[in-house]
């Protein structure tokens, strides 16, 4: 994934999604695949939602990531067939346990990659605001995205310093509550005093005015936003009656 | 509003990192504990910050919709709703002053990561159900002997040790730290 | 206009600022002007009560007006008053709000609820008048220092204030950098906008300044118009604390001659980050020892990338390093090696500056960290907390670890990017003290001023390659000059930036 979590450039693709409809999918994906029903038409219902994402991948032409994905739901699917039977104890417990999570979570994994990876950061804002989002929700929404990088590369300074300052494993054995607060202390510190920054320069340009904010990011659904959303509605529809 | 942001951002950071530790078979019972344990550090930081209300509701629905995105299910997004609320109504009972009330309210808050596991006791019965023509009835028996219903308790006894350890600890780097430094 | 009755201000929780005292002022429209002094003289607490933060985001007791076209502004909400004042201020990274520039730019129209159609009109102006098309659409993370400011400068102009205040907005930012925020300040002025500028690099604004305010302990202490200024000579603005008016006019210490006894050899760094060109490719490179080598080159060449492989903390670099015979691969180099960041914050990590100072040795020795302390004048605040003291202050700190880590090469990133001159010259004396213990120093800066005053040796970089390498003698004296006042006029097109 990249270092910012969302796409930060629009790219030009013939099958775009509205981020409403991306988020519908994350839902509804999640809790279908998660609760696990058997029987009936659930059967089918399951496996091709967990399909779903390595087709919207495709559709984009991201060939290696859905590659990547197939690959790691064989080797679940996989797990879960031929390890399970063969082990027992405690052992299989923890195994049943993660290839269990893994083929439940793995697929709702790959829907929310595919509306991380989709959607700029400020498609997902404005998206949230046509759907009347509160502000108090939105704003940190969008302050939060801005910021997993920023953390990331604050920890990434300090741990730099770190090295260089022979701060290491040695320590970390001796002391590791220590450890601990040479990793965090810094970058809370780093972080929040540019969170400060950033507010002031946010206000001084007009953040916290009582006027609806306006957006400039365009978005509107389509003909397969409109599709896809009749689909998962109808899979949750089958998912509620069995 | 952006103090919300940047402390929402840099705790789901710090849990996140914690629950990755979990993929290692051994380490995932224990997430309970160490997640928020190690976030108590900057989330002790956050709730010196907070004046007003519905600060760490937010927080708590941000995570939700967080670990929802990740694939983690949907009741993350409830319980982070709800026990932020009660974490909020516990910091306004106290003013935003009392530091015993600022331990509670994130010891209390910290119960929502068991919305991840809701799924795995709640939907137990289906989810066993579906594994016995695979894997036959006996099999599925011990296994169930293996999770039982206490199992769930005895995790969110271990998630309210470790946010409650986890404040203690936040609370004393907040003294050693912040607090000399002027930012707390 | 702007009026500034009797105002006077303290802070409420302390901050390491100072207050104001008494401050009278009226700005006229259309004017600039520049506010100049010392490191806590008060001229950021001045241009908070311009565009409002004071009172409405930093606490404290104010007493007095502050008037913008006789609308008393201390009574406004602070979105009120940004709609007539724009901000821009000293860090690039901490002032952008969205992930991509367009965004950024939209940012203050859309919290102003203006349609969308005006937003995107007014983008595409701010876009061809300051030329930055190929800066649109893409992460602001990948940007360099310069780009973000421009960005931040580009982002407040779409919202057409009147007056623009610039807080120290040169501090992180290039010879190259620098000249194009001059052509923006040049650009808005001959738009007839009022704009405050508080400042330590007074070089660039020398045209376009009208008006000096110099400030002392929270008070304006004296008064010139731009032409007074240019008359005045090195020493007078010296004594006043301030940094020269031209570059061309800085001479170097002629009392600092370089030593040659022995030379450090690097030889076969190769450095490259995902691309397949390599950002560092050196193949041999003789130093001599036990002197203070600058580095210089344009944003991009390949500096801090230098820098972060000599020390060994990129891990794919190879290379080896020849100190007295000894050769050093990467963790010998780790070992060998201190870095003096940029940022720093980022090392910065006990709770009192003693215990700083003692992370950095072996074995703790309480009486020889506190020598070193008081050689570095920081021995009445060892028991402070090192985030509690000043930008200058931490930066002692960090130069007093690289003195107890007892380490043979330490190299420093922008030491002094934003620091007066006199903290310059305190940076100056220590970098003096340190070439004196034998120690080879590295400095990485475009403070011409700092290089002049104490370096030996210069390291001249462009992509990835050492170009030149010369001592600073006479000769030496005149290709750094040139090379900085060329770029001071033809900045270099950064289409390669890294971020800093």
């Amino acid at each position: 994934m990249q270092k910012e979590l969302m796409q930060s450039k629009r790219t030009p693709s013939a099958f775009v999604l509205d981020p409403r409809t991306k988020i519908l999918l994350v839902f509804i994906g999640s809790t279908i695949l998660i609760a696990g029903s058997a029987g009936g038409v659930m059967n089918v219902i399951r496996p091709a939602l967990a399909l779903l994402p390595l087709l919207l991948f495709l559709m984009i032409g991201r060939f290696k990531t859905t590659i990547k994905f197939a690959l790691i739901y064989a080797a679940a699917y996989l797990m879960e067939l031929y390890l399970i039977p063969l082990t027992s104890g405690l052992i299989g417990f923890l195994i049943v346990a993660l290839s269990g999570i893994f083929t439940r979570f793995i697929p709702g994994l790959a829907i929310g990659y595919y509306l991380v990876s989709t959607t700029t950061v400020s498609e997902f804002i404005a998206s949230m605001e046509r759907m009347h989002v509160p502000q108090s929700i939105v704003i940190p929404f969008a302050v939060m995205f801005r910021f997993f990088p920023t953390v990331g590369e604050e920890s990434r300074a300090i741990g730099d310093a770190m090295r260089m300052r022979g701060i290491g494993f040695s320590v970390f054995f001796k002391n590791p509550m220590a450890m601990l607060e040479y990793r965090l202390v810094p970058m809370m510190m780093s972080t929040v005093k540019i969170g400060e920054e950033l507010s002031a320069a946010a206000l001084t340009r007009g953040l916290g005015s009582p006027v609806k904010r306006t957006n400039i990011c365009k978005i509107g659904f389509g003909i397969h936003d409109i599709i896809l959303s009749i689909v998962a509605i109808a899979a949750f529809i089958g998912f509620l009656l069995f | 509003m952006i103090t919300v942001g940047v402390f929402t951002a840099i705790y789901f950071v710090v849990f996140f990192a914690c629950g990755m530790l979990g993929y290692i078979p051994i380490f995932m019972l224990l997430i309970p504990f160490i997640c928020p344990f190690v976030a108590g550090i900057p989330f002790m930081l956050y709730l010196t910050k907070i004046k007003r209300f519905g600060m760490v509701t937010i927080t708590g629905l941000i995570c939700g919709i967080l670990m929802l995105i990740t694939g983690m299910s949907w009741p993350p997004i409830f319980t982070g709703l709800g026990f932020g609320l009660i974490a909020d109504f516990i910091l306004k009972s106290g003013n935003y002053q009392s530091s015993k009330k600022t331990i509670t309210a994130y010891t209390v808050f910290s119960v929502w990561l068991m919305g991840m596991m809701l799924p795995l006791y709640f939907m137990r019965d289906s989810y066993f159900a579906a594994m016995v023509p695979t894997y036959g009835q006996e099999y599925v028996d011990a296994l169930m002997s293996y999770t039982p219903t206490w199992s769930f308790f005895a995790l969110t006894a271990l998630t309210i040790l470790g946010g409650f350890c986890g404040a203690l600890i936040g609370k004393s780097v907040l003294k050693k730290h912040f607090k000399k430094a002027g930012m707390a | 206009m702007i009026e500034l009755k009797n105002v006077s201000f303290s802070y409420s929780q302390g901050q390491k600022e100072n207050g104001l005292h008494n401050i009278n002022l009226t700005i006229r429209q259309g004017e600039v002007v520049l506010l100049c002094g010392e490191s806590g003289c008060g001229k950021t607490t001045l241009t908070r009560l311009i565009n409002g933060l004071i009172p409405n985001y930093y606490e404290g007791s104010l007493t007095g007006q502050i008037l913008i076209n006789d609308q008393a502004i201390h009574k406004l909400q602070i979105y009120e008053t940004a709609k007539m004042v724009g901000s821009v201020f000293q860090n690039p990274r901490s002032q952008f709000f969205n992930v991509d520039t367009t965004s950024e730019l939209a940012f203050g129209c859309e919290n102003r609820g203006l349609p969308a159609e005006e937003i995107n009109r007014r983008i595409a102006e701010t876009v061809s008048d300051f030329k930055i098309d190929m800066l649109m659409d893409r992460s602001i993370f990948q940007l360099s220092g310069g780009e973000k400011q421009k960005i931040a400068c580009a982002s407040v102009s779409t919202c057409h204030p009147d007056i623009f205040v610039f807080d120290e907005p040169s501090s992180n930012l290039d010879i190259a950098a620098i000249e194009d925020l001059r052509k923006l300040i040049e650009l808005w002025k001959s738009k007839g906008k009022t704009i405050i500028i508080a400042e330590h690099r007074l070089y660039f604004l020398r045209e376009l300044v009208d008006r000096v305010l110099y400030m002392k302990s929270g008070r304006i202490e004296k008064e010139f118009t731009a032409k007074q200024m240019k008359m005045m000579n090195l020493a007078e603005l010296s004594s006043m604390g301030l940094r020269p008016l031209s570059l061309e006019s800085l001479t170097r210490d002629k009392k600092n001659v370089a030593q040659r006894w022995e030379d450090v050899y690097l030889s076969n760094f190769v450095f490259s980050y995902k691309n397949i060109t390599p950002a560092i490719k050196i193949d041999l490179l003789t130093v001599p020892k036990g002197n203070i080598v600058a580095v210089i080159g344009h944003n991009g060449a390949g500096k801090s990338t230098f820098a972060r492989c000599l020390c060994g903390l990129e891990k794919s670099c190879k290379g080896t390093l020849d100190l007295c015979g000894e050769i050093c691969k990467r963790r010998d180099r780790l070992r060998r090696c201190y870095m003096v960041m940029q940022d720093v914050n980022h090392q910065l990590f006990t709770e009192s500056v003693l215990d700083e100072i003692l992370l950095s040795m072996g074995e703790a020795d309480t009486a020889k960290a506190e020598s070193i302390l008081s050689s570095l004048d920081l021995l009445p605040m060892k028991d402070l907390h090192p985030m509690s003291l000043s930008g200058g202050q931490k930066q002692r700190v960090a130069i007093a670890s690289a003195v107890a880590s007892e380490k043979e090469i330490i190299l420093f990133d922008e030491p002094t990017s934003g620091l007066d001159l006199r903290h310059m010259r305190e940076v100056s004396d220590s970098l003096k003290q340190l070439q004196q213990m034998g120690k080879t120093l590295f400095i990485i800066s475009h403070d011409l001023e700092l290089i002049l005053g104490s370096c030996t040796h210069v390291l001249h970089f462009e992509k990835g390659s050492v170009i030149d390498s010369y001592p600073l003698d006479d000769i030496g004296e005149n290709k750094i000059m040139s090379f900085f006042i060329r770029n001071a006029q033809e900045p270099a097109d950064n289409v390669n930036s890294l971020c800093i």
